[in-house]
Formats: C-alpha cells, sequence, structure tokens
C-alpha cells in the first residue's frame, strides 16, 4: 500500500523541480518557450497531494496540498492571465521592405535598415531590457 | 536577459555568415551597451527611447510594463539582402522568444 507521506514527498519534490529547472534554464530554448510545463508540473503535484490527503488525512499532507495549490493558482495566473500580450497590430509583412528608420547606437553612431540595402540581411530584434 | 544569452551563441553564428543583428529596445544604449559586453554579442544595440520605431512598426504593448508603462512586444524579424521581411516572429506571451534555431534556420534560407 502507497504511504501518505510518500506521495508528500513525491509532490514537493514534483513542484520543486519545476521551479529550479524553470529559473535556472531559462537559457534553453526549450524551458523558456514551454511555461506551460510548470504549471503543468504544479497540476500533477496537486493531484498527487490530493491522494495523499485521501490516503491519510494527515496535517502535513493537508499542508502540502495547500502549498501546491497556491503554486498551482499563481503559475496559471501568471503564465494565462499576466504574461499575454495582446495580439500586436503590426504593420510588418512578409515579403514587403518595413519603413526605414535612423536610431543612434551606443556609441552615438547612427544606424538605419537604407544602410544594409542590398548589402546584408538583418536580423531585428525588438525586446524589452532586462526580461 | 535569458533571451539574448540564449540567442547569443546561435546568433554569433549567424554572424559569422555575414548577417547585421540589431537590437531595438527602449532601454538606454548605455546599458544595453553594457550588456551586450557582459554578454559578448554581436548586437548593434540601438535605442529607441521614445517608441518612435516601435510604435510606427506596430509593436508596442500598451502598459505592458512594470509600472504600466508601454513596452515593446517581443518581435524577431528576418530582412533579406533587400529589406524585405522573410521571417516574423511576435510574442503572445512575454515569457516566451523564439527559439535561437528557428531564427537561425530562416538566416540561413535566405
Amino acid at each position: 500500500m502507497i504511504r501518505s507521506g510518500w506521495l508528500v514527498a513525491l509532490s514537493l519534490l514534483v513542484s520543486a523541480a519545476a521551479i529550479v529547472i524553470y529559473t535556472q534554464f531559462l537559457h534553453v530554448a526549450a524551458v523558456r518557450n514551454n511555461p506551460e510545463g510548470y504549471v503543468a508540473a504544479f497540476a500533477i503535484a496537486a493531484t498527487i497531494a490530493s491522494i495523499a490527503v485521501a490516503l491519510g488525512r494527515r496535517w502535513y499532507a493537508w499542508t502540502t496540498l495547500v502549498v501546491v495549490l497556491v503554486l498551482l493558482l499563481g503559475s496559471a495566473t501568471f503564465n494565462f492571465v499576466l504574461a499575454r500580450i495582446p495580439e500586436a497590430h503590426t504593420t510588418l509583412r512578409v515579403g514587403e521592405q518595413p519603413p526605414d528608420f535612423t536610431l543612434t547606437d551606443a556609441d552615438g553612431r547612427p544606424v538605419s535598415l537604407a544602410e544594409y540595402r542590398g548589402k546584408k540581411p538583418v536580423v531585428l530584434v525588438f525586446y524589452r531590457g532586462y526580461w | 536577459m535569458g533571451e539574448l544569452q540564449g540567442l547569443g551563441a546561435a546568433l554569433s553564428e549567424a554572424e559569422k555568415a555575414g548577417v547585421e543583428i540589431i537590437a531595438v529596445s527602449p532601454d538606454p544604449n548605455v546599458r544595453s551597451h553594457e550588456m551586450a559586453q557582459r554578454l559578448r554579442l554581436a548586437y548593434r544595440f540601438v535605442a529607441d527611447s521614445d517608441l518612435a520605431v516601435t510604435r510606427r512598426y506596430g509593436l508596442v504593448h500598451a502598459r505592458g510594463g512594470e509600472h504600466g508603462e508601454d513596452v515593446p512586444t517581443p518581435t524577431t524579424v528576418v530582412l533579406d539582402r533587400d529589406g524585405a521581411v522573410r521571417w516574423l516572429w511576435i510574442a503572445d506571451n512575454f515569457q516566451v522568444r523564439p527559439d535561437p534555431d528557428d531564427v537561425l534556420q530562416a538566416v540561413r534560407a535566405l
């Protein structure tokens, strides 16, 4: 028979693994680009904790269930609501030339798209600083 | 920052292939420059402080910032030698970035 204590440990282990993987391996594209992964891990951990509570209504099983449910709700809200970006109404069209721009780089030199036209392909990255 | 780190590894290879990588951000240039040096990235960081270009390209995420300010929608665009868009990736979740391998593949396909 499966002991409640083992399931509690497993539930906490799954939750901890999700946190460690997401925070420590954010530079791995597969981790960064599948944030639903941590939500799924917390859902699995919550299911395991529920079984632990059903098997033996111990205080530590209840505590684990509450903690894991908070993680599940928090992470789901963050990923599916707070982190969503409304659809951008971009003027960029595949096959078309975007309007030219001139902006300055860190050394104060102007950089424009036109200077690369006919010479070099360009990868343009719009990013928001540290995130 | 993880974004540029991840991208950096693949894109330094792309750079060898003769591609210019231009990173546009409202971040002050100096900060971006420091970041480039720290991560040893071969980017040209340019500042779009008032988001004028980002706005003209329709890539502003209104009030999406930490303090309710407008921020860019994370976007990666591959332009061919003639300046035409060949590949376009726009984020719908601010945690997600294009897979560097996909960007590299788009560059190689030019």
